[in-house]
């Protein structure tokens, strides 16, 4: 009870700060912890509860990218609509590619998940009458965003709209996670994660049961994929289907905890605030942090800060 | 006819690359089950080695290669001294996000060291090519290929006649029963990677006359020593060299019929074709 007033007074607090803070600079940081935390809720789905490492998910990002900006500029559907379409269209292959791979374990599916983003990108690459290749596609000005005749957001060139959809994205990738880890999925997919074959065992449908958490790890990857690409206003290839993208992912809920609800929304704190601060100060240096960072979670707290964090509270609760 | 013979075989001469660095990520994987994400990075700091001792003191790349080897059998202890014999015992997942991590730090080192320029080490036989019955070959992958040969040989004469290669190969078959026969598992562990880093450094010197150098090089072939390295079967020497040149036919004949836009696809397509219907590989007993 006292978390959720906390997150609801939280939620507003943040759903009022582009009153008081105007400069863009400062909403474009808000605006990339959206989008950092949203990736890490999605990835944790699978990869936190069902311990389903993909390091691949840059795939989901890039077609629900790829997806509704082809329908924009081709097309002309709008991204209100088309979105949702692109998020379906990844849902689907998700799942085909799901229910093959879902067979594989441990590091072999890691490298499966790592080949198939691979295949996609290459796909992408070299399919240039649908994707224009490695051009990438930068759709012409969006149209504006109308609820029957009223206007309710007429110029996209300013921080304020993306900044209230990116905080209701990240919200809804928060709340989904906290619904899967309570519900019967939630329980069946940690027990995968925990020992595959005592789960199957006890008859749980493992490919199946996987899938359900692909279907909702990937569609909440495409939307956040989507939003990304509208907000920077151009994509290609390497830059939405790249490893970097499926490894940033990983790092989010690796640094925040894998596995815990908060876990992805405190390791997109660190890491956003991480790469601001440092491409400041180094400029090229902060893509170094990333690989230094990791080695140090790995190493020193594989928990993540919420796994720490919690075991020295619980440590000192014991002690005292 | 002769178009197909000259794919083959230049598939093959590049696929004995392919081969010494799948060896390496085998070698490792045998003796540590520990996947190395980071071993084309290891290439990549090959190919950088070579660059600069040509550049510097214009040494012949492919005589570097007894420079670069040792330098990244360096490279391999420090890190498996220092980083990876802490995970070995960690879940399988956190030893690959490691090794991941060792890789980043690699590349984003060289890109602020070297920054992200493409470079091209240049011989004076790096365009010359050798005629044989309507067949034309490049002379710098012969050259390649040769010294493939011969450290493979060297190499294989080492794990099956000395004491350190039986006590590899025991390690790889059974650690603790390795260790009660008294092999320092620990001291194996240390060598076995650096083994695995000076074989992707030799890699690297091989193929900086033929490739472009620049820090994110790396991911292509990490990929690719993974296709060849579970084509062959995880832990199986043999297997990753048959494995290696299998892809560089693949690659080499897909380019040639395909468009060279098509070539990797396909080698990824192999890949998970073969994870699916046979994921112990071609010559590989076990799954991990």
């Amino acid at each position: 009870m006292k978390t959720l007033i906390l997150s609801i007074v939280a939620a507003i607090g943040f759903a009022l700060i582009p009153i008081w803070i105007q400069s863009p600079y400062a909403l474009h940081i808000f605006i990339s912890l959206f989008i950092a935390v949203a990736l890490g809720e999605s990835w944790n789905v699978l990869g936190g509860f069902a311990g389903q490492y993909s390091v691949g998910h840059a795939a989901w990002y890039g077609l629900g990218a790829y997806g509704a900006f082809i329908l924009l500029d081709s097309k002309g559907v709008a991204p209100w609509y088309g979105v949702w379409v692109a998020v379906l269209g990844s849902v689907i292959i998700a799942l085909i590619v799901g229910s093959i791979t879902f067979r594989l374990r441990g590091p072999y599916f890691v490298l499966a998940s790592i080949a198939v983003a691979e295949i996609i990108r290459l796909a992408a690459l070299n399919w240039k009458t649908l994707t224009n290749g490695a051009e990438g596609i930068q759709p012409a000005d969006l149209p504006p965003l109308k609820i029957g005749k009223q206007v309710l957001i007429a110029d996209w060139n300013g921080k304020e709209p993306y900044y209230y959809m990116g905080l209701a994205m990240a919200l809804f990738c928060i709340v989904v996670n906290y619904a899967v880890k309570r519900s019967k999925l939630g329980y069946y997919l940690q027990a995968i994660r925990e020992d595959q074959d005592a789960a199957h065992s006890l008859g749980i449908p493992l490919t199946k049961y996987k899938n359900y958490g692909l279907l909702i790890s990937a569609a909440l990857t495409a939307l956040a994929g989507s939003f990304a690409a509208f907000y920077i206003g151009f994509i290609e290839p390497q830059q939405v289907f790249g490893i970097d993208v499926s490894v940033d992912m990983v790092l989010v809920a690796l640094i925040g905890g894998i596995g815990t609800v908060s876990g992805p929304l405190v390791g997109g704190i660190v890491l956003v605030l991480l790469n601001e601060g440092l491409r400041a100060a180094f400029e090229q240096g902060h893509l170094l942090v990333r690989g230094v960072l990791m080695i140090l979670v790995i190493l020193a707290m594989p928990e993540g800060v919420v796994g720490f964090v919690s075991q020295r509270l619980r440590r000192r609760a014991a002690t005292s | 006819m002769a178009l197909l013979m000259q794919a083959i075989l230049s598939g093959v001469l590049i696929g004995g690359v392919y081969a010494l660095v799948g060896v390496g990520l085998t070698i490792i994987f045998g003796v540590m089950r520990v996947i190395n994400f980071a071993q084309g990075e290891l290439v990549m700091a090959g190919m950088y080695v070579t660059f600069w001792l040509f550049t510097l003191w214009g040494i012949d790349p492919f005589l570097s290669v007894l420079l670069t080897m040792p330098a990244l059998f360096l490279i391999g202890v420090v890190l498996q001294w220092s980083l990876i014999n802490r995970v070995l015992n960690a879940l399988p997942q956190n030893q690959i996000l490691l090794t991941i991590g060792i890789g980043l730090v690699l590349s984003n080192l060289a890109m602020l060291a070297f920054t992200s320029d493409y470079r091209i080490l240049s011989t004076s036989y790096s365009s010359s090519s050798v005629g044989l019955a309507g067949i034309r070959l490049s002379t710098p992958l012969i050259y390649c290929f040769l010294i493939t040969v011969a450290i493979t040989a060297a190499l294989y004469w080492f794990l099956a006649r000395t004491d350190m290669g039986h006590a590899i190969r025991a390690t790889a078959q059974d650690r603790e029963a390795a260790q009660l026969m008294g092999v320092s598992v620990r001291t194996i562990s240390i060598f076995a990677f650096a083994l695995g880093s000076a074989l992707a450094g030799a890699a690297g010197a091989l193929v900086a006359p033929t490739y472009y150098i620049y820090p994110q090089v790396g991911g292509a072939f990490t990929l690719k020593a993974f296709v060849v390295v579970v084509l062959g079967g995880m832990g199986s020497i043999i297997g990753a060299m048959l494995g290696g040149v299998l892809i560089g036919i693949g690659e080499s004949v897909s380019a040639v019929y395909l468009g060279s836009g098509i070539k990797d696809l396909c080698v990824y397509v192999i890949f998970l074709l073969v994870l699916l219907l046979k994921p112990s590989g071609l010559l590989g007993k076990s799954r991990a």
